[in-house]
């Protein structure tokens, strides 16, 4: 009992001692601009809580979906937004008028081989084709039969509403993930392919282009590596993407050739690191090409940044990243969106 | 008017004076210890003897710890299993081994994941999969079979149920880590189903996110979407641990461990003291992102089938034992 208490007591006196502040806590409250604020030219839409939110000049607007949303994409003339929306085990690609009014669902939540993911939507330039990600054909699984259900890029067509698999994953790796059509041409997608490699095996990310047109995909990252997340500017041009490494996950750019035949050797033969000693993710183009916005880690919370670009020349960073929302906790597994 | 009960002779003011103060010292003293008891007491809770005593065949590490003023490594044996409905409380296989290893001289945490179906000698019982070893005897059993296995000292334990987990991470407030691939599982089990029996379809974005104790559970766990199956589970469930290390660096961890008692009585199991609790709990405080490795038997494994047809895991023991004197120094077992 003595030896006890003399611990006890011990104890009080360490935790006297210790006058830093405890954990940050996940605010699940409102989105919070700096007292400074950061005007978003255009509409920059985010998530929080799987709540929509729009971003354009100083306003800040909830859009009202009546139902959990991730991954908003907009068209390049801005008149058009797309979501997936969440059920409890399931998830349907939503597209809305830009105040997320005027509500078509494309993608069914489930069919005859059980409940669908659909989820990551992006239009092409004209707004008629989106591509999204779900685990349609797979084999019905259970625990006695396990079969994989990882996530593959398919396309619909919004006016004829066909849809048609354009990536077959590789299999029990979670599947491909980030797709994009390639402003500018009409036949070029980018997107992030999840499998293994090295010895022994881990996980690897590699940055994806593919030829609709060919079917031919080419990797524009190196294996083993992990670079995901692309987003191409609005030109087609280059690529922004996350570089995954021990320290955190940097922002990093290149820029695309016209098209590839071959693998890129060395990978990535121009990239140049535009945010670095940090945890960075989403990374999106302005419309005019002029910055990328992207999340980042701060003290705990997830909050928008806008890091103006300079693409004369070497491209390179034009100044220092600006928060938008500060302590916000913004959805870092939702992609960001941006429109005119 | 006060009188001396031997004397019955008036006291002095000032002896009536130094009275009081004793009398209010003691008080003082009383509710001071009695505050901290009630504050602590979560932390009491936690830290009575919980061990499992089906089969145990010792209850002490193989070496003493040691002392607290030591510079000599300290290893801890964390062990994470199901606890729900579907399994007999005290006959629990461990679906996680990860032994923390502690070198207070350099500052330096190394984390080793050991893989549940490595074939192991459990002493006082057959040769199995190591994950048996929790199940037949609690964590003594436990910590005999990972001390004979790899002949390191294992001076304390840490057991985690799926809820314990759960409750650590809401606790520190979520943790903040990078998903490595994209998680999919049709067939996740859904612990807190009535039943315990049920199953889930779970789907994690891969990237940089924040998980809550729901979520982590699920990052950890699943294991029907990934091709490296249980070695691919260990990766992640350092990554949590580095994670929550992470978030609770530089904060009053001590403070809070009273609070994280009372979420926890009944979902975690050590035999750790209470100092050494409180040591380590500022030790974890002061560390940073490079201070922490993750180490790996993978490469030293094969795989096999056991006699009765079991898919297990034959380890190259010589390799593994000169890969732990490359990790760990001298530190091992004679």
């Amino acid at each position: 009992m003595t030896r006890r208490i003399a611990l006890l007591l011990l104890a009080m006196l360490v935790v006297a001692g210790c006058t830093s502040s405890g954990p940050v806590a996940h605010d699940a409250g409102r989105v919070v601009l700096p007292v400074k604020q950061v005007p978003v030219a255009g509409r920059l839409y985010a998530t929080k809580g799987r709540a929509l939110y729009r971003f354009s000049g100083t306003d800040l607007t909830r859009l009202r979906f009546g139902s959990r949303v991730k991954d908003p994409a907009v068209t390049s003339a801005g008149d058009r937004i797309a979501v997936a929306q969440l059920q409890d085990q399931s998830s349907t690609i939503v597209v809305s008028d830009p105040n997320g009014q005027d509500r078509q669902i494309l993608t069914p939540s489930s069919v005859a081989e059980g409940s669908l993911w659909a989820l990551a939507p992006a239009f092409d330039d004209d707004g008629h084709q989106i591509l999204y990600l779900t685990d349609r054909g797979k084999q019905p699984s259970s625990p006695q039969n396990l079969q994989p259900n990882d996530l593959a890029v398919w396309a619909y067509d919004l006016a004829t509403r066909q849809t048609r698999r354009l990536v077959h994953p590789f299999a029990y790796t979670g599947g491909d993930s980030d797709p994009s059509y390639r402003p500018g041409v009409s036949d070029q997608l980018v997107y992030t392919t999840y499998l293994y490699g090295g010895a022994p095996l881990e996980p690897v990310a590699r940055l994806t282009w593919m030829s609709l047109r060919t079917g031919a995909t080419v990797y524009l990252s190196p294996d083993p590596g992990r670079n995901f997340e692309p987003a191409l500017s609005r030109d087609g041009r280059f690529v922004a993407f996350i570089r995954g490494g021990a320290g955190g996950d940097d922002l990093y750019v290149m820029p695309l050739a016209t098209t590839y035949t071959d693998e890129l050797r060395p990978y990535p033969s121009d990239s140049a690191v535009l945010v670095q000693s940090g945890i960075v993710a989403q990374p999106v183009w302005a419309p005019d090409g002029s910055a990328i916005a992207f999340l980042k880690l701060v003290n705990g919370s997830f909050d928008l940044f806008i890091l103006p670009i300079a693409t004369d020349g070497a491209i390179h960073a034009a100044g220092a990243a600006q928060a938008v929302t500060h302590g916000s906790f913004l959805d870092a597994d939702s992609r960001l969106a941006w429109s005119p | 008017m006060n009188h001396s009960p031997a004397t019955g002779v008036p006291d002095a003011p000032g002896s009536r004076r130094v009275r009081w103060i004793a009398l209010g010292a003691i008080a003082l003293a009383l509710a001071l210890i009695g505050g901290v008891l009630i504050y602590l007491s979560p932390l009491l809770a936690l830290l009575e003897p919980h061990e499992a005593t089906v089969g145990r065949v010792a209850g002490a590490p193989a070496a003493p710890p040691p002392p607290l003023d030591s510079k000599q490594r300290i290893n801890i044996l964390l062990l994470g299993s199901d606890n729900d409905q579907k399994f007999q409380q005290d006959a629990l296989l461990s679906q996680t081994m990860i032994v923390v290893s502690i070198d207070p001289s350099t500052h330096q945490v190394t984390m080793l994941s050991l893989p549940r179906d490595l074939w192991v000698e459990i002493p006082g019982h057959a040769s199995a999969k190591i994950d048996l070893a929790y199940a037949q005897g609690g964590a003594p059993l436990a910590r005999a079979t990972v001390e004979k296995a790899f002949k390191f000292p294992i001076h304390y334990y840490a057991w985690v149920g799926l809820n314990g987990l759960v409750r650590v991470v809401d606790r520190v407030g979520g943790v903040d880590l990078d998903v490595l691939h994209p998680v999919l599982d049709d067939n996740y089990p859904n612990d807190f189903s009535d039943s315990g029996y049920g199953t889930e379809r779970v789907y994690l974005a891969a990237g940089p996110q924040h998980l809550d104790g729901r979520h982590a559970l699920q990052y950890v766990r699943s294991r029907h979407g990934d091709l490296l199956s249980d070695f691919g589970r260990s990766v992640r469930q350092q990554q949590l641990l580095l994670a929550i290390q992470q978030r609770v660096a530089g904060t009053d961890l001590v403070a809070a461990l009273p609070t994280l008692a009372r979420d926890l009585n009944g979902h975690v199991k050590t035999d750790l003291d209470l100092l050494r609790l409180t040591q380590l709990a500022l030790f974890m405080r002061d560390l940073h992102p490079g201070d922490v490795h993750q180490a790996y038997i993978s490469a030293y494994l094969r795989d096999a089938t056991s006699s009765d047809g079991q898919q297990i895991l034959v380890a190259d023991w010589p390799a593994i034992h000169a890969y732990l004197r490359q990790l760990f120094g001298g530190d091992l077992l004679p």
